[in-house]
């Protein structure tokens, strides 16, 4: 079990096409389908958070427990840049990729040699980290009380400028850079360079004795992790409207994790996309009946990992292979690629 | 100067010798099942809740059937705890064993997962049935207190923790080192086909010790409850120093599980002592620190968890 072997020189493809569909469109009947405009901007920047997770954790096979930590510190970045710097939404943005990326950046110094448990162990211990000097480092980060009031900036595109206060407005802006990202990691995934993170994660001494430096690719895709998890951040504190201290913390660490394998990222290119639809839409339609719907949550998680590891895109994957078998003549590779 | 740090060294004490007791717990399983058990904060702390069960009327359940129980002084009451708490923990773990059988051969990342959420079940069900609101749990006067010795107030509470840890763990020591059980365990955690090769029932084995480690995470859970409070989050404030203590002190080391145990405990009470606030993140810095420099910990040896 595991992401298709043939790897394409396709930019778009079907699946990218019907996501793009998809997201798109959303902002015209989510309300019709009794859901609410917000949701789909949460949904969009932690699709983007996954997507940029699943490279450490699908495709080299790191587990990182602390990757809520560098989600946080985007969000902080756009709010401090917001406030001391310049409020100018690409600026500010920058700031939360590139303030992001460091941290990343030197974290990474410290786990990139690491691998398995104890790179998780680590990854949890500097998440940990990240946490405790957020909530106190108040002079900064203004503790358990977050960062407020921080404004949805409006677009300059040079020629006109476009408020996005709105939600539906902000999903839009979401909703591109998600449009751009999502093809430039399908790219990524696609390349010589995603095809190392791949055998990195089947046996890393073998890639190592090849002649590869590991080290440095494990450095270099947890530091982009990082830098795609600013990205969200930043867009994050936009859609609050502040930044806060919660989602640092090892839970919501966890919940990433849990979102991107309950989709099936370890099998899918589209596992993280799926999780996080899963989780937010279950979040919303579970916690309307009862308040203890985590519960129930996490009771189908474990059920899952004990009966179906890889996920909805493994389930969906098993799907579309039988029905190829059922058809002769025709490659069973149909459906969910990558 | 140095006697006032006295009563923090006792509270570094007692801290790190119940840290170790949770993490001792924790590498059994670790050694056996090669499963990094997430729900062993959980599990710490349902032995709370359940001793909370045992002691308290107003923090129990409401179960008729338990009224002739209440009216039981106290002393009985707290010993039947420190038997029925580890001993449903380590039903549960045995039951959390079962699910984790389906993920034995796969990526090892699969029964970690397993248990983040079974870790996550088990704390919603402690707020189904208790509540989120925080308790104290009752403890017998003998037990509760303190004491003036060389103008210093001593809490009698901590020293009890201390000792009684310190009893457990070589009571534990001498099980896992003298006993023919202990050998099988041993053995299991050094290489489980050759002990079912030599005709042990490996799936028994791992059964009860899983069980074990839950129910040595159950009484660390009820002798920190005074200490600490009962709060159902208390579990992810546990399952961390675990983690810390496994991974400074080194996967598979007992003396390495306890002495990290002790200089977590004593770190985090000292620094509590002087920058309250800090005195979590200490703990991470020391493990940075010896883990930068020592990549297996003070006395790890190579293992599983680094495949």
């Amino acid at each position: 079990m595991d992401y298709d072997i043939k790897q394409t020189t396709a930019w778009v493809t079907g699946p990218i096409l019907l996501s793009l569909v998809l997201f798109g469109t959303m902002p015209f009947w989510i309300e019709a389908v009794g859901l609410y405009q917000y949701l789909g901007v949460e949904v969009l920047i932690w699709v983007i958070f996954a997507l940029g997770f699943n490279l450490l954790l699908g495709y080299t096979g790191l587990p990182s427990f602390g990757h809520g930590a560098f989600l946080g510190i985007g969000a902080y970045a756009f709010g401090l840049a917001q406030f001391e710097v310049w409020p100018n939404l690409w600026f500010c943005l920058a700031a939360s990729v590139v303030v992001t990326a460091l941290f990343g950046a030197v974290t990474a110094l410290f786990l990139s040699h690491r691998r398995g448990i104890y790179f998780a162990l680590m990854s949890i211990a500097f998440g940990q980290i990240f946490y405790f000097i957020a909530s106190k480092w108040t002079d900064v980060t203004h503790g358990e009380d977050g960062l407020l009031n921080i404004q949805r900036l409006p677009v300059e595109l040079g020629f006109a400028q476009l408020s996005i206060r709105d939600n539906a407005e902000l999903y839009y802006l979401c909703f591109a850079i998600y449009a751009v990202l999502v093809i430039v990691l399908w790219r990524l995934t696609n390349s010589p360079f995603g095809r190392l993170l791949r055998a990195i994660k089947q046996n890393e001494t073998r890639v190592a004795f090849v002649g590869y430096p590991v080290t440095l690719y494990k450095w270099a895709v947890f530091t982009l992790s990082c830098a795609i998890a600013g990205l969200a951040g930043g867009l994050f504190a936009m859609a609050q409207e502040g930044a806060y201290i919660n989602v640092m913390s090892l839970q919501w660490s966890g919940i990433v994790v849990l979102m991107v394998l309950i989709g099936g990222g370890f099998v899918s290119f589209w596992g993280p996309v799926l999780g996080v639809a899963l989780y937010f839409v279950a979040r919303d339609v579970l916690g309307a009946y009862t308040d203890t719907w985590l519960l129930w949550f996490g009771l189908m998680f474990v059920v899952l990992v004990m009966f179906k590891p890889q996920g909805l895109a493994g389930i969906w994957q098993d799907l579309s292979r039988r029905r190829a078998a059922e058809r002769p003549g025709r490659t069973a590779s149909a459906g969910m690629e990558g | 100067m140095l006697l006032d740090l006295i009563p923090h060294i006792i509270n570094g004490l007692a801290l790190g010798l119940l840290f170790a007791l949770l993490a001792l717990g924790f590498m059994l399983i670790i050694g056996v099942m090669e499963v990094i058990n997430l729900a062993h904060g959980s599990l710490f702390a349902l032995g709370a809740y359940v001793a909370l069960a045992m002691m308290a009327p107003d923090g129990g359940l409401p179960f008729a059937f338990m009224e002739p129980y209440y009216a039981l002084p106290a002393v009985p009451r707290y010993l039947i705890a420190l038997v029925v708490g580890p001993l449903v923990v380590g039903l549960v773990g045995m039951g959390l064993e079962l699910c984790l059988r389906r993920t034995y051969g796969s990526d090892p990342l699969y029964g970690l997962l397993l248990t983040f959420g079974a870790a996550l079940v088990l704390e919603e069900t402690i707020r189904e049935i208790w509540g989120s609101s925080e308790y104290a749990l009752p403890i017998p006067r003998g037990i509760s207190g303190g004491f003036i010795a060389g103008d210093l107030i001593w809490s009698t509470y901590r020293i009890y923790a201390a000792v009684f840890a310190a009893g457990l763990i070589g009571v534990l020591w001498l099980f896992l080192n003298k006993t023919p059980y202990g050998a099988v365990i041993k053995a299991g955690a050094h290489d489980s086909e050759m002990v079912r090769a030599l005709g042990y029932n490996l799936t028994r084995l791992r059964l009860l010790v899983f069980g074990f480690g839950a129910a040595l995470a159950g009484i660390a859970g009820i002798v920190m409850a005074p200490i600490w409070g009962i709060r159902p989050v208390v579990g992810v404030d546990a399952v961390i120093p675990a983690f810390v203590i496994i991974v400074l002190g080194g996967v598979g080391s007992f003396w390495g599980a306890v002495s990290a145990g002790i200089m977590v405990g004593l770190v985090v009470a000292l620094t509590a002592a002087f920058l309250t606030d800090w005195s979590l993140l200490s703990m991470y810095l020391l493990l940075l620190a010896v883990v930068t420099f020592r990549s297996r910990g003070l006395a790890g040896k190579s293992s599983v968890l680094e495949a």
